[in-house]
């Protein structure tokens, strides 16, 4: 009983502290589930308190969500009642709730009470319904699918699709719900597809808001779809090339679905059909002939059917099915045409043709008949292949050549084609202001019309003929294509499939007919050409260039133009680019198309320069190779110049020198051959009277002796090396010559000087008297045992140079010297040098005496010491 | 007391007319609840015979083959198909008028309805599951309802003023305890009777297409 009571009280206790969810208000209109509202609709709820609750309506509040809604929308209905009204949008779906607040320190529970609302739309009304049945096997199939359009509205809410059929006067009614949100497509089971009989479809679409229903009535027949028809084929017959026989078999019995069909065809070249009027399959048929057709010409046959009187859904067209009709003759006569090169005596005709455009059937063989001056020449049968369809022969230039040509199928022969070939001196006149054009990457060629001809030539028409520049080497080419436009016309498109950047030549030819008999021919007239291209690009490559002449300041270019199948355009100008070296500062100069050699100027001399060509089309531009060159260092004729000059000036001086030297022979001679005393002359004779003179001396003019040297060396080479050594003594010596104190053969020691001062008083600018000495013999001589013999001359040539150094002649003294002549005529011996250096001699005053006149000479032996002195002149 | 007689008289005199104009209202409500909801206005008489003409057709032909099946999977001879069986509606349309006719037609071709549903039951249980007869009568007893449909919207046609009188889809009075041969002779007997009723609506509603009853119709129609 106590443990009872105590958790009596606990759970009071428990009630107050988890809190007791009293409630006294409650929201009218009321549901277990959501409110369904509509948007865009005023909704109002109205909360009540209820009976015994302390609020009043003052202490109401409506909130929506967690929002609190503005009191201006409450309208207070009594002391216990608040109503709210809200405008309905589609995101309120949410929870309407009425509250009474609990106040504050009250013990009171605070009141709260809630509707769902669930804001949507009421469901749209389908549209474009339509259900189909499909045929299945040879009935049609109890499946109705059914399609619709249910808007593109959201109805927020749950919305129902559902599709009814029903065949009126029956009480079966079938349906299909459809599951998926926003139904679209459902498909309704009939267990049996009603034949002939009214159909009633319709689709209901529900929700919470309301209903919509599109519904669909017609006969049965036409929610059916049947198949195609089967077993199509087309039958060809021999006799009838222009038609075709469709055949076959109706998809499902005539009383099920009675059916008319449709019949389309067209060219397997053609994408366009031809459907055969419904009136002509309108019967319950099963085959048509197809009429007016091509012969040997393929069609593709398709067929559909639909039930009578377009009754039911038309059925997919059945798989194609292809055949040719049979064939017929050739309806129109070859193309012939003909290219005509002249040679050096005669024409070289080729004859080309084409099949005739309406063959009917494949040309088997052509019949090919030339004659020439109207007489039979030749004919052949030449068999029909498209690769060798041509025919050249030899047509003298004064004959004339009639060709026809015909073409056989296996029907029969085409009409035939003409073409005459005049006399060379009798062409016809062509057209005039021939231009072409590009449009839509076709060749446009416009021309002026011929003008009128006399009886009996008439204009015929026109033909276009387009040669590929250069030709190409495939014989079996035919080597041009043609194009016939009429007369009346002179502007047309070339429907040939002319390649892009490749040349073309175009020519525009009249064609003049005449009648002589019974037969027209066909002449062309002369035709006017243009070179074309339908797409002009850059150049493939760039001209190469060479440098052929390369100047001081200049440099000649020369250029070969590119193959022409290269160019891919018409070049308008070439573009020389070159630099200094590695520099990169290119100059250019643009010249002609026609050009193809250029002379660069100004350029700096001995230099490298690098060039290129650059070639250019409307297109573009291509650059050819490099090439690289130096400038030379003299420009044309300067070295000729200084050459010239420096000859010249050579012989001028030479000249000079050599006038210098006859104006001045005398002195040059006395300075190359000092004038030598004739020792016959000499009055020695008269003061040497040991010695007798011999009278047979020759009287030569020669100041030297002859000296045998035996290693060959002048005595002046040798001298060079001891000279300097005794140079103070060398002077000396000379300042004691007795003759003139520069003569080799004088005695330094017994000069006449050193005898008799008072006589020497002469420069070397002066007359200087030389002595002959004959020390040891002369001219084979042995003067061993005779006395040495002084002889003095009256040169006043300078002294010799071994005449300065004794001391050779001391050396010479063992051996054979001679002095001659034309060694002391070198001019290097001949200079006069006064300084102390000099290895030649050196004029003194023989009056000056010698300080070291008695200073007796290391190696004197040149010649005999004179002993007795001499005797002054 | 008269008047007062006199108005209880008239009171139940009142009463008795309303009464009478509720009952024919609520015997109104049942036919029309009984009789289903016949649509014959939406088509041309001369569309409806057509298509009535070529549902018979139709009919005829495929009873045709469907006994030619039947008789092929049971082993029957045709003797057997054509013994009497007094429970099987007979197939002789009767009537002088063609009007007569096709009601009778419309009649007999409710009359056969419970029959094929009973071959159709028992050709299932005889030959589980696939069994194309079943199957076809199945479809043929759909289309037997429908050509009841058409006829019934000829005789509104051919007899506007007189109602029609509907049969009832009345149990076949074929007793249940039939053994298997039984069963079979039976549902030969009523595809050959049904087979020859589909003729002979045929060939009146030829007769009627002949008699060109459209152009009287749509004469008195207008």
């Amino acid at each position: 009983m106590g443990s009872s009571h105590h958790l009596l009280v606990f759970l009071m206790f428990l009630h107050y502290a988890v809190g007791f969810t009293y409630n006294c208000v409650k929201i009218l209109p009321d549901s277990s589930s959501s409110i369904v509202v509509e948007v865009g609709k005023n909704f109002t709820a109205t909360c009540h308190l209820l009976e015994g609750c302390a609020y009043t309506s003052d202490d109401i509040e409506w909130r929506l969500g967690n929002l609190s809604i503005a009191k201006q929308s409450y309208h207070r209905i009594n002391e216990t009642a608040v109503s709210v009204t809200i405008n309905i949008s589609s995101d309120m779906s949410d929870w309407l709730k009425c509250t009474a607040p609990k106040e504050s320190l009250s013990y009171k529970p605070r009141s709260i009470y809630g509707i769902f609302l669930r804001a949507g739309y009421p469901p749209l009304k389908p549209k474009n319904l339509s259900c189909i049945a499909v045929q299945e096997d040879k009935d049609i199939s109890p499946n109705l699918s059914c399609s619709w359009d249910p808007g593109s509205r959201n109805p927020l809410i749950d919305t129902t699709y559902t599709v009814y059929a029903n065949v009126p006067g029956t009480v079966l009614t079938h349906k299909a719900d459809c599951k998926q949100h926003l139904a679209r497509f459902c498909v309704v089971n009939l267990e049996t597809f009603p034949i002939h009989m009214v159909l009633k479809v319709w689709v209901e679409v529900k929700n919470a808001l309301g209903s919509e229903r599109s519904e669909l009535q017609s006969d049965s027949s036409y929610f059916a779809k049947p198949n195609p028809p089967l077993n199509v084929q087309v039958l060809t017959e021999d006799k009838f090339p222009t038609s075709l026989v469709v055949t076959w078999k109706h998809p499902i019995d005539r009383t099920i679905l009675k059916l008319s069909y449709a019949i389309r065809y067209r060219k397997v070249t053609s994408n366009v059909w031809i459907e055969v009027p419904e009136s002509f399959t309108r019967g319950y048929i099963e085959s048509f002939r197809l009429q007016s057709l091509e012969p040997y010409t393929q069609y593709v046959v398709q067929m559909r059917c639909i039930g009578e009187s377009n009754s039911s859904y038309w059925s997919n067209w059945s798989p194609s099915v292809t055949e040719r009709t049979t064939e017929a003759k050739p309806a129109s006569a070859p193309d012939l045409w003909r290219i005509i090169r002249p040679t050096s005596n005669s024409r070289n005709v080729t004859l080309i043709w084409k099949a005739p455009v309406k063959a009917n059937g494949k040309i088997r063989f052509y019949n090919l008949s030339i004659n020439q001056n109207n007489e039979k020449f030749e004919s052949h049968n030449i068999t029909a292949d498209n690769l060798s369809q041509m025919y050249s022969m030899e047509l003298p230039a004064g004959k004339m050549a009639s060709i026809e040509i015909t073409a056989y199928n296996s029907a029969g022969e085409s009409p035939k084609a003409t073409l005459s070939i005049p006399r060379s001196d009798k062409e016809l006149p062509g057209v005039k202001d021939m231009s072409w054009s590009v449009r839509d990457e076709k060749l446009q060629v416009k021309w002026t019309a011929v003008l009128p001809l006399p009886h009996p030539l008439k204009l015929s028409e026109y033909l276009l003929e387009w040669v590929k520049i250069p030709q190409s080497v495939h014989q079996k080419e035919l080597p041009a294509g043609w194009q016939r436009v009429p007369k009346n016309v002179t502007v047309t498109t070339l429907n040939a499939g002319l390649e892009k950047f490749k040349r073309y030549n175009i020519s525009v030819y009249p064609i003049y007919k005449y009648q002589p008999g019974h037969v027209w021919h066909f002449q062309p007239g002369r035709p006017v050409t243009r070179p074309a291209y339908v797409q002009q690009g850059p150049p493939k490559e760039g001209p190469t260039v060479t440098v052929t002449k390369s100047k001081k300041n200049s440099a000649e270019l020369t250029w070969e133009e590119t193959p022409l199948d290269s160019h891919q355009g018409f070049i308008i100008h070439y573009t020389i680019f070159y630099a200094i070296g590695n520099t990169k500062q290119w100059k250019s100069e643009t010249v002609g198309p026609n050009v193809h050699s250029y002379v660069l100027t100004d350029l700096a001399s001995e230099t490298d320069y690098v060039v290129y060509v650059m070639a250019s089309t409307e297109a573009g531009s291509v650059k050819g190779t490099d090439c690289t060159f130096k400038t030379m260092k003299y420009g044309d004729g300067e070295v000729e110049v200084i050459v010239v000059v420096v000859c010249l000036s050579f012989l001028f001086l030479t000249v000079f020198i050599i006038m210098i030297c006859l104006r001045k022979r005398e002195v040059i001679k006395k300075l190359l051959w000092p004038q030598v005393p004739d020792p016959s002359d000499s009055s020695i004779a008269h003061w040497s009277p040991d010695f007798p003179i011999k009278a047979d001396l020759p009287k030569e003019d020669v100041s030297v002796v002859e000296v045998d040297v035996f290693d060959g060396k002048s005595l002046c080479e040798e001298d060079k090396g001891v000279l300097p050594l005794k140079k103070d003594k060398y002077l000396s010596e000379e300042h004691s010559s007795g003759i003139g104190g520069s003569s080799c053969m004088s005695s330094p020691r017994h000069s006449v000087s050193d005898s008799d001062e008072g006589d020497s008083g002469q420069t070397t600018s002066s007359t200087v008297q030389y002595s002959t000495v004959l020390g040891s013999g002369y001219k084979g001589q042995t003067p061993s045992h005779q006395p040495p013999a002084f002889a003095r001359s009256e040169s006043t040539q300078p002294l010799l140079d071994c005449e300065e150094h004794p001391d050779h002649l001391n050396e010479s003294q063992s051996r054979s010297s001679y002095f001659r002549r034309g060694r002391e005529l070198e001019p290097g011996v001949l200079a006069p040098e006064c300084d102390g250096g000099s290895l030649t001699f050196c004029p003194v005053q023989e009056e000056e005496p010698s300080p070291v006149a008695e200073e007796p000479p290391a190696s004197a032996l040149c010649y005999m010491p004179q002993k007795s002195g001499y005797r002054p002149q | 007391m008269n008047c007062h007689v006199g108005n209880m008289v008239c009171l139940s005199q009142r009463s008795q007319a309303k009464f009478r104009m509720i009952l024919a209202i609520l015997i109104l409500i049942a036919v029309e609840l009984v009789h289903p909801t016949v649509s014959c206005k939406n088509e041309t008489c001369s569309q409806l015979l057509r298509h009535s003409l070529r549902l018979t057709r139709l009919m005829s032909k495929r009873t045709t083959e469907l006994l030619e099946t039947y008789k092929t999977s049971q082993d029957f001879a045709d003797l057997i198909c054509d013994m009497q069986m007094d429970n099987v509606p007979v197939s002789t349309v009767s009537g002088q008028t063609i009007s007569q006719r096709i009601l009778s037609v419309y009649t007999h071709l409710k009359e056969f309805l419970p029959h094929m549903k009973t071959v159709m039951e028992q050709q299932k249980d005889l030959n589980p599951p696939t069994n194309p007869v079943a199957e076809g009568l199945n479809r043929m007893i759909t289309h037997v309802r429908h050509i009841a449909v058409r006829v019934n919207c000829i005789l509104e046609i051919l007899q506007p003023n007189i109602p029609i009188p509907e049969p009832a889809e009345s149990p076949t009075g074929i007793p249940h305890a039939q053994n298997i041969f039984q069963q079979k002779a039976y549902g030969c007997i009523v595809l050959t009777r049904l087979q020859e009723l589909l003729s002979q609506a045929v060939q009146e509603q030829k007769s009627l297409k002949k008699g060109k009853m459209c152009r009287k119709s749509t004469k008195n129609g207008s």
